[in-house]
């Protein structure tokens, strides 16, 4: 136990103290920050102010109209210039050069048949953003409708009050009660769930990989086995990276946890205000969750990990180890590329039925549980179903790992490996 | 009744697919002797080895450490062992590196990284132990190396090859530790083809030659044992050696000639005083001419060399 224990702690300081760790590690957060609070920072930032020309071309009351709704957004600010039929075009030609000469953003032209056809024409320097360009049409509509309803006598403020905003909220049902999570952020809980266990799963199976080729390559490996037995060894190497991997988990729920409970401070540095921040939904995070996540975590490693040492114990080269990882990595792929079904349709038969499934469970389960209500019995079999797997594939590995380790030359097919599965 | 032997090998046998690597092998290493496993390159030094170590496991035969069949892995806190291919972490600090092989022996980190300096710094390796191995040079991995197969105090020490690649500074500082470390009581075998350095200090030899033994027994017995009359010669420079060795062919079975220099083997019945005789005719000048014991050289030319192998197939053909 002691030997396996060193190895463990070797494994464990190794990587910890490396550059790929520390890099990681900070990046994950810093992922997480993009991903969480980018699109919070991007939608309410007000950026600069657009100047506008508002050509008002005989259109009356519509231009004033116009002009108090967007200045209302107060993105925009607005200059009016009234010119006649016949002196449109001209005034339009100097503001184009206005345009050109950056003195100006834009310019929106209201004539009087707009009010009729509804048209009306804006040229400006950037007619991509959709925000800007919503906001504009948005004016416009509503500038129309009311000069039109006006024109027929009617209130608009009674229509107004019928068209009154209407919202659908999504609130999902789960055992705990109506939480209230509204349909996208769970949607993006999930994702993030899948897309977090697919990359750690991945990048700490392959470390184990590359370390039992590493021992192997440069001949360490006789000197260790000749101390301990092949299985301890790869016991030792599996907890000690596995162990990397649960510490670099807790840091980065520990700064997750930090950053959702005072995320409007952490907004506020990028100048997004507290109103402002309250508004984008952020998912709930349940303690159930993250315990289940880290225990297919675990098992999902362990799982695949030992299909790594596999390839890692039956290669000579990193050129042959990338080949040959390839048939474990797509079963992990796949998994991802089915997660993201499970994500729309948790309950449906291809979610259930992947998560059943050992090689795909220890993402897609975690998925459906962030997602929807897993039954009990559900989750129970999926767990033992996967436990069963670990205990057979880490078996199996390990036999083949102890004859693969000391040898040397052609890499082995299928056939031989599972001989060396067989050999007593 | 006299200590069990630190090593017995009893017939072990291996074969790897197309071909055979070690047939029947037997050998007894006494406690505290200097073992040296003399063959020429393919003989199956390192498979015997390996199976000792408990690395790969014998098709045939039994190998019993410290008086058990226990295994190697076993008693691998006694043993030390030091892989022909030679192989460390790169990445790790010289020092760390030596700390967790140790560990993996079972020796406390404490007690293990005290050892590894004064180890590191015995061998003037004591600017090196925080720099990371991938900085050493290869005489110096090859010196961390034997470090780590030694800090934890072996009662056996295995060594595959100790000296291939060593300048011979380096090989004399190693040299110079096995000595010191059998007078301390270890034992120690190690494998080797280079002659000279296994006649300075090995009590015991083994000669594997294709897979088989063809020879063992302590040195000065082996010697005592090879037979036939020897004779060292050395000519003065400017000699014509050549005109020389004609002189007395055919006196001489056998000659490792050197030029200037020549250990001879004689023919039966032949009379050193006849040697000499003639080469003083040939108005040489000489430098030696001593009657020796053959060397270990010669021997194992004689038993593993390529007339050798001739004769075995030989024989093989008429049984």
């Amino acid at each position: 136990m002691r030997k396996v224990w060193a190895v463990i702690r070797r494994e464990f300081i190794e990587r910890v103290r490396s550059k790929w760790f520390l890099i990681s590690t900070i990046l994950g957060p810093v992922f997480l920050l993009a991903v969480g609070i980018l699109p919070s920072v991007l939608m309410t930032r007000t950026g600069r102010v657009m100047e506008i020309v508002l050509v008002d071309g005989e259109a009356g009351s519509l231009a004033t109209r116009i002009r108090t709704q967007l200045e209302r957004s107060s993105r925009f600010h607005i200059t009016v210039l009234s010119a006649t039929q016949d002196r449109l075009a001209a005034v339009e030609d100097s503001l184009v050069r206005e345009v050109r000469a950056e003195n100006l953003d834009g310019f929106l032209s209201v004539t009087a048949a707009t009010l009729e056809s509804g048209r009306a024409e804006y040229r400006g320097r950037n007619v991509s953003s959709f925000r800007d360009m919503g906001t504009l049409e948005e004016a416009l509509r509503r500038s129309v409708v009311v000069e039109r309803l006006n024109r027929q006598g009617i209130n608009p403020a009674v229509v107004m009050e019928a068209q009154g905003r209407i919202d659908l909220r999504t609130l999902r049902i789960s055992r705990r009660g109506a939480a209230g999570e509204s349909g996208e952020a769970t949607f993006f809980l999930g994702y993030a769930v899948g897309l977090i266990l697919y990359m750690t799963i991945l990048l700490y199976g392959i470390n184990v990989m590359r370390s039992v080729l590493e021992e192997k390559q440069t001949r360490i490996i006789e000197v260790l086995v000749s101390s301990m037995r092949p299985f301890q060894l790869m016991l030792g190497k599996v907890v000690g990276v596995g162990a990397v991997g649960l510490f670099q988990f807790s840091i980065w729920a520990g700064v997750g946890y930090a950053m959702l409970r005072y995320r409007s401070q952490v907004l506020g540095w990028f100048g997004v205000s507290p109103a402002a921040a309250s508004s984008v939904q952020m998912p709930g995070i349940s303690a159930e969750l993250l315990a289940i996540a880290g225990l297919y975590f675990l098992l999902g490693y362990v799982l695949y990990s030992s299909l790594f040492a596999v390839v890692g114990a039956a290669c000579n080269t990193d050129t042959e180890a990338q080949q040959a990882q390839q048939p474990v990595m797509m079963l992990l792929v796949a998994a991802l590329i089915v997660s993201f079904s499970a994500l729309s349709d948790p309950g449906g038969q291809m979610a259930v039925t992947t998560s059943l499934v050992p090689f795909s469970a220890p993402i897609i389960m975690p998925v459906r549980v962030a997602t929807s209500d897993v039954s009990t019995s559900q989750l129970a079999m999926s767990l033992a179903i996967l436990a069963g797997t670990c205990l057979a594939v880490v078996w199996i590995s390990a036999r083949i790992y102890r004859i693969g380790i000391l040898m040397y030359g052609k890499r082995p097919s299928m056939k031989e490996l599972w001989r060396w599965a067989r050999q007593s | 009744m006299s200590e069990p032997a630190v090593l017995e090998v009893d017939s072990i046998s291996k074969r790897f697919a197309g071909h055979v690597a070690v047939t029947g092998l037997s050998l007894t290493v006494p406690r505290g002797t200097v073992y040296g496993l003399l063959g020429p390159n393919g003989a199956g030094k390192t498979t015997s080895i390996r199976m000792i170590m408990n690395i790969t496991m014998p098709d045939e035969g039994s190998v019993r450490l410290f008086g058990d069949a226990l295994g190697g892995r076993h008693h691998s806190a006694r043993i030390g062992y030091l892989p022909e291919e030679r192989g460390l972490y790169k990445r790790m600090k010289v020092r760390e590196m030596l700390v967790f092989l140790a560990e993996t022996k079972g020796v406390p980190r404490g007690t293990a990284a005290a050892k590894a300096d004064r180890w590191l710094e015995r061998l003037g390796l004591g600017d090196w132990r925080l720099r990371k191995v991938e900085e050493l040079s290869k005489g110096m991995s090859q010196k961390v190396q034997f470090i780590a197969c030694m800090l934890h105090e072996p009662e056996l020490l295995i060594l595959d090859e100790p000296f291939s690649g060593l300048d011979p500074i380096n090989q004399q500082v190693l040299k110079d530790t096995i000595v010191q470390l059998s007078r301390g009581g270890t034992t120690i075998i190690f494998s080797t083809h280079q002659m000279e350095v296994a006649e300075k200090i090995c009590d015991h030899v083994c000669i594997i030659a294709r897979g088989k033994k063809v020879l063992d027994g302590a040195l000065a017995d082996v010697k005592r044992q090879h037979g036939g009359t020897h004779v060292a010669v050395a000519f003065e420079d400017g000699a014509d050696g050549a005109t020389a060795m004609r002189a007395i062919s055919d006196l001489v079975e056998t000659a490792d000639d050197s030029g200037l220099s020549a250990e001879l083997k004689l023919r039966p019945g032949a009379d050193p005083q006849q040697v000499l005789e003639r080469l003083m005719r040939q108005s040489l000048r000489l430098r030696r001419f001593e009657r020796i014991e053959p060397s270990l050289h010669r021997i194992f030319l004689d038993k593993a060399g390529p007339e050798a192998a001739e004769a075995e197939r030989r024989d093989g053909s008429h049984a």
